[in-house]
């Protein structure tokens, strides 16, 4: 599904290579977690999916698509397959949860009727029934990652690229985030995430790619973290 | 394609709502803009009107010295007619001049008298000169002056009219300058106002802009909120400056009082230019106004998106 083909990426200012020689796919409905330390080239990589970042050398595909050479006009549509969470949620502060999940239905062109559809299930799916209508400022850390959840799921992508999700969350939250990831993966959605908290790691036992100074340094298909 | 016109003018709204101050002054800068460029047009085709109408009234008038019997006078005109500035010679016999003298002198006592007095007919030939072109009146003036038929003149009347005709000439001249660079100056001022307040708003907006990229939004939905931004102030701006505009045309209509130049073409013409021109043509004239207000709002609005949205 996902395809780095001899990746490299050299930021010309710093002149120093952040990701160098990459080969890896990830297949559908896998769920592939990254790890390694801050610097290593994890958000570098995940951005390339999402075509934040271009490789300097080498080509991501997205199946037979050639990431890297997406045109800004049909960057939007690439997007729309394509569900991302980050750390600091990015939710909308104006906006309520209701409001904040429909925005991304309503960015994707989706008509009235399925975003009153769509809207309630998905935050019901992430356990936000009762809060639809509370502002991010009157939710948890751990209830804002699952609004952002919400948002990223609605337009129904094949890939969920999250990029420490749980890195602000407490353990709780942490857990009931990473059962929310892999309740999506059984549904059918590829995730790949990419986080450094060991436990989170060892506890899913899933794919585990390690990541040092640019390159792969150890690819496991039921993984821990060692590092 | 409709639902996302539809949302994104609501993004706009809701933009301008949420920084309705900056609206507001920007709004005011486009409307002052226009509305200046609007007294200024005003007062140009007044003048132009007046001019016309100066021109249509002017002659140079000829008078040939009495003893100057019909045979010459009508060689002279004929002389004069052929003049290539000139449009057309009306002669005026002598006895058609003193006929109208009477008549104008008519309650004039002592001039009565005096004409019983002389008992015959003191008047020579008038020659009335139109010109083709007002401009060249100066040169017919000169042409005459210089010809063989000069010793057979009285007076030419011309020197009355020059003033005017030089001064309105020179008027409408330099208020068109005025007007040109008026208008390029206060369209750029408001230019600038208007791409501050979208790229102010752009800064404001930035998250809503990044998560709109990231869950897909396509190019015109990220940009079109802030062109509707720009279009709505531009109409908001016209619609206050053709009001205004008009407000104070009538304004000026009735409160100009004093007979010198500017205020006979800023009251009279400006009343005939609103009469005629402005109703005859309001339509043309309103659709103007919105699309050089658009214009004003949506250059901003590109430049701003050019610069600060990286689309």
């Amino acid at each position: 599904m996902i395809k780095y083909h001899k990746v490299s990426k050299v930021y010309s200012r710093q002149d120093k290579a952040v990701l160098k020689d990459i080969n890896l796919e990830i297949q559908e409905r896998e769920f592939v977690t990254l790890v390694g330390y801050s610097g290593a080239g994890k958000s570098t990589l995940l951005k390339m999916i999402y075509a934040e970042e271009r490789p300097t050398s080498g080509d991501v595909y997205f199946y037979k698509t050639k990431i890297n050479k997406l045109s800004r006009r049909k960057l939007p549509k690439h997007r729309q397959q394509i569900g991302t969470v980050f750390q600091d949620y990015k939710l909308l502060p104006q906006k309520n949860v209701w409001q904040n999940v429909a925005f991304a239905m309503e960015v994707a062109g989706k008509s009235e009727e399925e975003i009153a559809e769509d809207v309630p299930q998905i935050i019901d799916i992430v356990g936000l029934k009762n809060k639809s209508h509370k502002y991010p400022e009157e939710l948890s850390g751990g209830e804002q990652q699952k609004v952002a959840l919400a948002r990223a799921l609605v337009n129904r992508p094949k890939i969920l690229v999250a990029d420490e999700p749980t890195g602000n969350l407490d353990p709780i939250s942490t857990w009931e985030i990473m059962q929310l990831l892999l309740k999506i993966n059984e549904y059918g959605t590829t995730v790949v995430l990419a986080t450094h908290d060991k436990d989170v790691v060892n506890r899913i036992a899933r794919r585990v790619i390690s990541m040092d100074k640019g390159k792969i340094i150890k690819d496991d298909a039921h993984g821990r973290y060692c590092i | 394609m409709w639902l996302q016109i539809k949302r994104t003018i609501k993004f706009a709204i809701n933009n301008i709502a949420h920084n309705y101050w900056l609206a507001i002054a920007t709004i005011g800068s486009i409307a002052i803009a226009l509305f200046i460029i609007n007294v200024q047009i005003a007062n140009l085709m007044a003048n132009n009107l007046l001019l016309e109408d100066i021109q249509n009234k002017v002659n140079i008038s000829v008078y040939l010295k009495p003893e100057v019997n019909d045979e010459a006078g009508r060689e002279i005109a004929r002389k004069i007619e052929s003049y290539p500035e000139v449009e057309k010679v009306n002669y005026v016999s002598k006895e058609e001049a003193f006929e109208k003298f009477k008549k104008d002198t008519a309650n004039n006592q002592v001039l009565q008298e005096a004409l019983d007095e002389v008992g015959d007919n003191p008047l020579g030939i008038t020659l009335n000169v139109k010109a083709r072109n007002s401009e060249d009146y100066p040169k017919i003036n000169e042409k005459i002056k210089q010809d063989t038929f000069q010793d057979k003149i009285e007076s030419i009347n011309y020197e009355e009219y020059k003033g005017i005709i030089s001064n309105l000439n020179e008027e409408i001249r330099s208020s068109q300058k005025i007007t040109i660079i008026l208008a390029v100056i206060l369209s750029l001022i408001a230019v600038l106002i208007t791409f501050s307040t979208i790229t102010i708003t752009i800064y404001t907006h930035r998250k809503e802009i990044e998560i709109m990229k990231l869950v897909g939004g396509s190019n015109f939905f990220v940009s079109a909120p802030f062109v509707w931004e720009g279009i709505i102030y531009g109409v908001i701006a016209a619609v206050i400056s053709t009001a205004a505009s008009y407000g104070y045309l009538q304004y000026i209509i009735k409160n100009s009082s004093d007979g010198s130049l500017l205020s006979l073409s800023s009251a009279r013409f400006i009343k005939q230019f609103l009469e005629t021109y402005l109703i005859r043509n309001w339509a043309i004239i309103i659709l103007s106004q919105l699309l050089a207000g658009i214009f004003l709002g949506v250059t901003s609005s590109l430049i701003s998106i050019r610069k600060y949205l990286k689309i």
